[in-house]
């Protein structure tokens, strides 16, 4: 049997070698077949429960609708170079569009967009340019998407001072330009709502904290247990699996959670609401208008999607649930309240800051930096 | 026609390059001692192999009770009633001795093992045969002898009428062996057969009801042992005279060279110190013996002499200066060389060469490294004048892989690295261990000639026969202590044995200490 | 009849690698690698039959294409995989390399961003200052085993956590060092770079030529020097070196240094290594991930023995593989399968490597049971008197192994 066994092993391996000859010496041979939408993952997997998984949805969405051939690459090294050998490796393979999600791709699409003009990219939350930010430019094969952090972290905030909670927590992953805007936006949010209850100075509490990293780990978990445990009612967890980390400290703890990126409510009981940006449907957008013959939407300049377009915001519809209350897991915000503050925000009429001056290097704004900075009154914010 | 239980006939069994067996044949009959005899590399573990399964022979047929049997593994081994008890036992250490015995045959009631009948066969066996075992101590918990009991009972358990031993007495105490040999009459009495592979003569003249010697791997002939002699069967084994008394002259010691005083060594298996306030001195030209039985502290004792342990107290003093706090590459260079009791432990770097085996005391001397670079060519040249000088015989010479080489050569090849390294103290630790006659008698001239170079000899040993012969004068050690000193040339192996068993010992031991 | 000549042109090619000494060890691993492809093959088969054999064809040829490629991927994994096998060749298990890898690049980073020097002599300084950061990353688990007798695995398992986070910490509170809104360290000046070799699209740089040089004095060092016969006699047998009056201790604080210092370099290499994108450089993630090159690294000691030039050739080989693998997308296999059979086939390659003798008993049982050779080398610590005894023990433990 064993020998029988062996003789088949080696027959198959020859066959393997010989079959692969006799196709040819075209190393493209993957072409005719090959897959016309790419996407290459950042430095986390497709199953990152944020950008990669986001738009990854989108094109899967767009794609299997319509037809078109679609895959995935992961880049071999987390370089810039690395990034673009598997540009090069997808438009190799046949791409014709590659979705790249965040904003480490910006200078290898930079360079991509010259030496592929015939291929579109669409790069989410970045915008091309040189190594050494002297030159920014966005070609017409290139179409760049922003997301307004801030709106949707404000309307969370909003939410869960109007519900009636005052000491609100803040876990972010590290102090990335996102995360960043997601917290100021939830500070402003937070303050806007004092304001409109009438609060007093300082009656809202804020914990305000970076983990550092983007991972479900004990630590993050035992920092999200202790924060609950001083009092804090509900942790906004902007960090990727930091909220995994979050969710089961809350579920421990019997607290709420405020999710992001994407709806986590199907992920965890105590996910409240999510601060979301429509990642997938952004991208939707984008291929839509490339195959609708309508690129110039969004070619060679930087979209933001934000409230007017409706690029951010709180959930407002339960998957699989016809006319399902999203906000059910609230005690008095409600979907009327939302969309009020929501149009409101949409029309322009709230000014919000995406960006402040923080000094130190980590990133990490302290609390005096954001009080300054923000504005805020009602809201009384330590960091930790 | 007598009735032959197994007859192994024309059996031919080659390697590459080499016939193991050639045309050998061997009758076995029930109810007797049959000893195989022959040098190590003579053949006779292959023959035994080839019996038990392990191997197929090219020519020849195996029978059992005048019929042709096809033995291909050890399984149809078993079930013609074939055991062995190999030399390194096959034992789970973790394991009870009843355990041990079962395993493979465990008997089995509704899934679960049921071990209360076996237990009651082991303990009817164990009384049968007077092999005293406890079937609940654990196997690593018990002694070598008891270890070797355990595997005899693997092969009366299992109902085996052909009993193999592969040389059981090589890992014995000079007690257990005694025990064993009776062990195995008992068994020839009770109708079992036994094959006994030896190469100790007087272990065959003791047991054995018959003897067939094979010498590189030819047969030479079987013989009774009633109308032999030792003398025979060496000369049959070897092929020429072996003299079995060491050839020595009387010789004046000279001066002092190692002198111990109330040194002390801890144990590192138990709480107590395994060598209790030693004192000794070994002069210039004069052979000591340290005897005893295994385990009262020998080991304990090199360990400290040589540097590979540290003293509790005492001091050691070679040539008038004082090592003990010493490192081990520090007494080496102040001219001790040392045979060591275990030669794969540490002796030899079985996966080195042998050239390169032949320098490991020596490597860092100006003679073989310039700049941390080994000198090859010296390396080389002086590997092959040891070769030639002390007569290590192996495959492909200086780089021959030193775990490739029998046990007698890897023993030379010590001995002639301890002796060529300059050298004023030689401490020979059980330098026959497990040695064929041909080697042991090589091994005691090398001591002897040692010493007539005038060199101080410290030998270690626990073979009677050793101590009688080769020493000058003799030390017992009993349980860490030094109880008697004694002249071989006075004392009778009886009154040994009475001090190695702790039975007598010296009143006034301080006075007997040379040099006090 | 197709199969059987090929088992037959099999069984002679088998029997000739291993009958041939000095080709033994390579044939070991040839067979190993076999194997390795062959159970990779089996699981692309499963995962997508249409395109196994396109793709399958890319694992074995793809690198061919991308030589350039290949060898700089190999630099820093020949470095850990010299890190691993080094220390192994004293009978140590060093699986800290990847602790020392990290350690290596933040001193390099270090050097690159806080010391000014001219641009010919920065990035040789900057990889001798990851050198010197493995190394005390190795010395310290050398110290715990020499002077503590705390098990080498033990503490160097341990200070790949501890290394990582503390390069992590130090990184991200140095804002020389660290662009927080982009989470990973600034882009290195290109003199710090270490100079490419010029092929183009590939990054291969100089560090593969310094590497394989490392590789060879590290072979001269264990082949030819007291040091390393000392180090290689305790290796196979420490109670024979400490008998022989070796100094256990230092050797094993010594040899654990340069095993950290091998790869420190590694990670210097894969840090300071040049970029195809003008201003670009690689960049670090303090992202409290273990370098997955130290891991690797132990595969490559393993298939390459352990020795310093069989270490290039495996590394060498992995990469190859890694870089074929990758182009398998193109036919529409999916990263996480790539990973997968590129992780088979390393994988298995090395532990076969490891059961290489008893693969090798296996193949000589199967195919060539009419000559019957009795087996040459033996790893078993048997301790019988002769040749032929030692071959009736090893056939025996076989036997009772089955």
């Amino acid at each position: 049997m064993k020998r029988i066994l062996a003789i088949a092993l080696a027959i198959m391996l020859v066959a393997a070698s010989l079959a692969g000859c006799s196709t040819g010496d075209n190393g493209t041979d993957g072409g005719s077949d090959g897959y016309e939408i790419a996407l290459i993952t950042d430095k986390g997997n497709i199953d990152d429960k944020s950008f990669n998984q986001g738009a990854w949805e989108g094109v899967v969405e767009f794609a299997g609708a319509n037809d078109i051939s679609h895959t995935y690459i992961k880049p071999e090294e987390a370089s810039d170079a690395g990034y673009l050998a598997a540009i090069d490796l997808a438009v190799q393979g046949g791409a014709e569009v590659v979705v790249t999600p965040g904003f480490l791709f910006e200078v290898p699409i930079y360079e991509a967009q010259t030496a592929y003009p015939d291929v579109k990219f669409i790069l989410l939350d970045g915008a091309p340019h040189t190594a050494d930010y002297s030159v920014f430019e966005t070609k017409d094969n290139v179409a760049s998407i922003f997301y307004a952090e801030e709106e949707s972290g404000f309307l969370a905030g909003y939410a869960a001072v109007m519900d009636g909670m005052t000491d609100l927590g803040f876990m972010g992953g590290m102090a990335v330009p996102a995360v960043q805007a997601f917290g100021y936006g939830f500070l402003q949010g937070a303050e806007y709502a004092a304001d409109d209850l009438g609060l007093a100075d300082g009656e809202v509490e804020v914990t305000y904290h970076y983990t550092g990293n983007f991972d479900e780990n004990d630590t993050n978990k035992a920092t999200a247990s202790t924060m609950y445990q001083e009092g804090v009612e509900v942790i906004f967890a902007a960090g990727g699996s930091v909220g995994k980390s979050v969710m089961s400290a809350a579920s421990e703890a019997d607290g709420k959670v405020i999710g992001v990126d994407v709806d986590q409510r199907y992920d965890s009981e105590t996910v409240i609401t999510s601060a979301t940006k429509g990642l997938a449907a952004s991208v939707i957008s984008v291929l839509e208008s490339i195959y609708n013959d309508n690129w110039e939407t969004y070619s060679g300049k930087s979209t933001y999607f934000n409230a007017t377009n409706d690029g951010v915001g709180l959930p407002t519809e339960v998957l699989g649930e016809e006319g399902g209350d999203a906000f059910d897991r609230f005690e008095s915000f409600d979907l009327a309240a939302y969309d009020e503050i929501f149009a409101e925000l949409s029309a322009g009429n709230i000014e919000l800051l995406r960006q402040i001056e923080v000094a130190d290097a980590t990133g990490y704004a302290t609390a005096d930096e954001l009080t300054e900075a923000l504005g805020l009154e009602k809201v009384d914010v330590t960091t930790r | 026609m007598e009735n032959y239980i197994v007859e192994m006939l024309n059996i031919t069994k080659e390697f590459p390059g080499i016939i193991a067996n050639d045309n050998i044949t061997l009758k076995l009959k029930k109810g007797e001692i049959h000893a195989l005899l022959g040098e190590n590399g003579a053949g006779k573990s292959t023959l035994m192999s080839v019996l038990f399964g392990l191997y197929q022979s090219e020519k020849g047929e195996i029978r059992k009770n005048g019929k042709k049997v096809t033995i291909n593994n050890p399984n149809d081994a078993n079930e013609l009633g074939i055991g062995m008890v190999h030399q390194h036992f096959k034992l789970v250490e973790v394991f009870t001795v009843l355990e041990n015995i079962i395993l493979g045959v465990e008997p089995v009631e509704n899934g679960l093992l049921e071990l209360e009948e076996s237990k009651e066969k082991i303990i009817e066996l164990s009384e049968q045969y007077g092999l005293k075992v406890s079937p609940d101590a654990l196997i690593e918990d018990i002694s070598v002898g008891m270890q070797q009991r355990v595997e005899i009972l693997k092969m009366l358990y299992k109902d085996n009428e052909i009993l193999i031993f592969d040389e059981p007495t090589a890992v014995l105490t000079p007690q257990e062996i005694i025990e064993l040999l009776q062990i195995m009459k008992d068994l020839a009495a009770e109708g079992k057969s036994i094959l006994f592979i030896t190469h100790k003569l007087n272990e065959i003249m003791d047991v054995a009801d018959r003897c067939t010697v094979l010498r590189k791997g030819k047969y030479i002939g079987t013989v009774d042992i009633e109308s032999t002699t030792k003398e025979e069967l060496s000369r049959m084994m070897v092929g020429r005279d072996i003299s079995f008394d060491v050839d020595k002259e009387d010789r004046e010691p000279g001066d002092v060279i190692l002198s111990i005083k109330n040194m002390t060594v801890a144990s590192k298996t138990h709480k107590n110190n395994a060598v209790r306030d030693v004192s000794l001195d070994v002069r210039a030209g004069e052979i000591v013996c340290i005897a005893g039985i295994d385990g009262n502290g020998q080991s304990e004792f090199v360990y400290g002499l040589t540097g590979l342990e540290k003293l509790v107290s005492g001091t050691i003093t070679l040539r008038g200066k004082d090592i003990s706090k010493a490192s081990i590459r520090e007494r080496s260079a102040s001219g001790m060389s040392h045979i060591p009791e275990d030669r794969h432990k540490h002796g030899l770097v079985l996966d080195y060469k042998l050239e390169e085996n032949l320098i490991l005391q020596r490597y860092w001397q100006p003679k073989f490294q310039k700049n941390h670079f080994i000198k090859f060519n010296e390396m080389r040249d002086y590997a092959e004048d040891l070769i030639e000088r002390f007569d290590i015989r192996s495959g492909q010479g200086p780089t021959t892989m030193a775990r490739s080489m029998s046990g007698g050569n890897q023993q030379k090849a010590i001995i002639a690295r301890e002796i060529d390294k300059e050298h004023e103290l030689l401490v020979a630790v059980q330098p026959t261990r497990g040695l064929d006659v041909g080697a042991i008698e090589y091994i005691h001239s090398q001591l002897v000639e040692s010493r007539d170079a005038g060199k101080a000899v410290l030998l270690i040993s626990l073979e009677l026969d050793e101590v009688m012969n080769v020493s000058d004068r003799i030390l017992v050690l009993y349980e860490g202590e030094i109880v008697g000193e004694l002249d071989p040339e006075e004392t009778t192996t009886q009154e040994l044995g009475l001090y190695m068993a702790g039975a007598k010992r010296d009143t006034e031991k301080e006075t007997r200490h040379a040099g006090e | 009849m197709q199969g059987n000549n090929n088992a037959d042109k099999l069984k002679f090619n088998i029997k000739n690698i291993t009958s041939h000494s000095g080709f033994k060890s390579l044939g070991a691993a040839l067979m190993a690698i076999f194997l390795g492809l062959v159970v990779g093959f089996i699981i692309m088969l499963v995962a997508r039959p249409e395109n196994a054999i396109a793709g399958f064809r890319f694992v074995l040829l793809g690198g061919m294409g991308r030589l350039g490629d290949v060898l700089y991927f190999a630099t820093p994994i020949l470095m850990t995989g010299l890190a691993v096998g080094f220390a192994f060749k004293m009978g140590l298990f060093n699986i800290g390399a990847s602790g020392q890898y990290t350690m290596g690049m933040f001193f390099a980073l270090y050097v690159a961003f806080n010391w000014d020097l001219p641009g010919s002599t920065h990035w040789i300084v900057a990889i001798f200052a990851g050198f010197v950061g493995g190394m005390i990353w190795g010395f310290i688990p050398g110290i715990f085993k020499a002077l503590l007798n705390v098990n080498e695995v033990i503490t160097s398992i341990m200070f790949n956590y501890i290394g990582m986070y503390l390069v992590d910490m130090w990184i991200q509170n140095n804002g020389v060092m660290y662009n927080s809104s982009l989470t990973r360290t600034r882009y290195i000046a290109s003199g710090v770079q270490i100079p490419a070799l010029g092929i183009a699209g590939s990054n291969v740089n100089l560090g593969i030529i310094i590497a394989i040089i490392i590789a060879v004095i590290l072979y001269i060092v264990l082949e030819k020097t007291t040091f390393g016969y000392e180090l290689k006699a305790t290796g196979h047998n420490k109670h024979a070196a400490e008998y022989a009056g070796m100094q256990g201790k230092r050797n094993i604080i010594l040899t654990m240094t340069i095993a950290g210092g091998m790869a420190g370099i590694g990670g210097a290499f894969a840090i300071l290594a040049p970029s195809a994108i003008a201003g670009s450089s690689m960049t670090y993630e303090p992202i409290n991930i273990i370098a997955a090159n130290g891991f690797t690294g132990i595969a490559v000691a393993l298939l390459g023995n352990a020795h310093p030039l069989g270490t290039i050739l495996s590394a060498t080989f992995i990469s190859y593989i890694q870089r074929g693998g990758t182009l398998t997308s193109l036919v529409g296999f999916k990263p996480e399968i790539i990973d997968i059979v590129v992780a088979v086939i390393i994988y298995f390659s090395a532990f076969a490597m490891i059961m290489n003798s008893a693969i090798a008993r296996f193949i000589k049982a199967r195919l060539g049971k009419d000559d019957e050779k009795p087996l040459q080398e033996t790893d078993s610590e048997n301790e019988e008197n002769t040749v032929e005894d030692e071959e009736v023990i090893k056939k025996e433990t076989e036997k009772e192994a089955e």
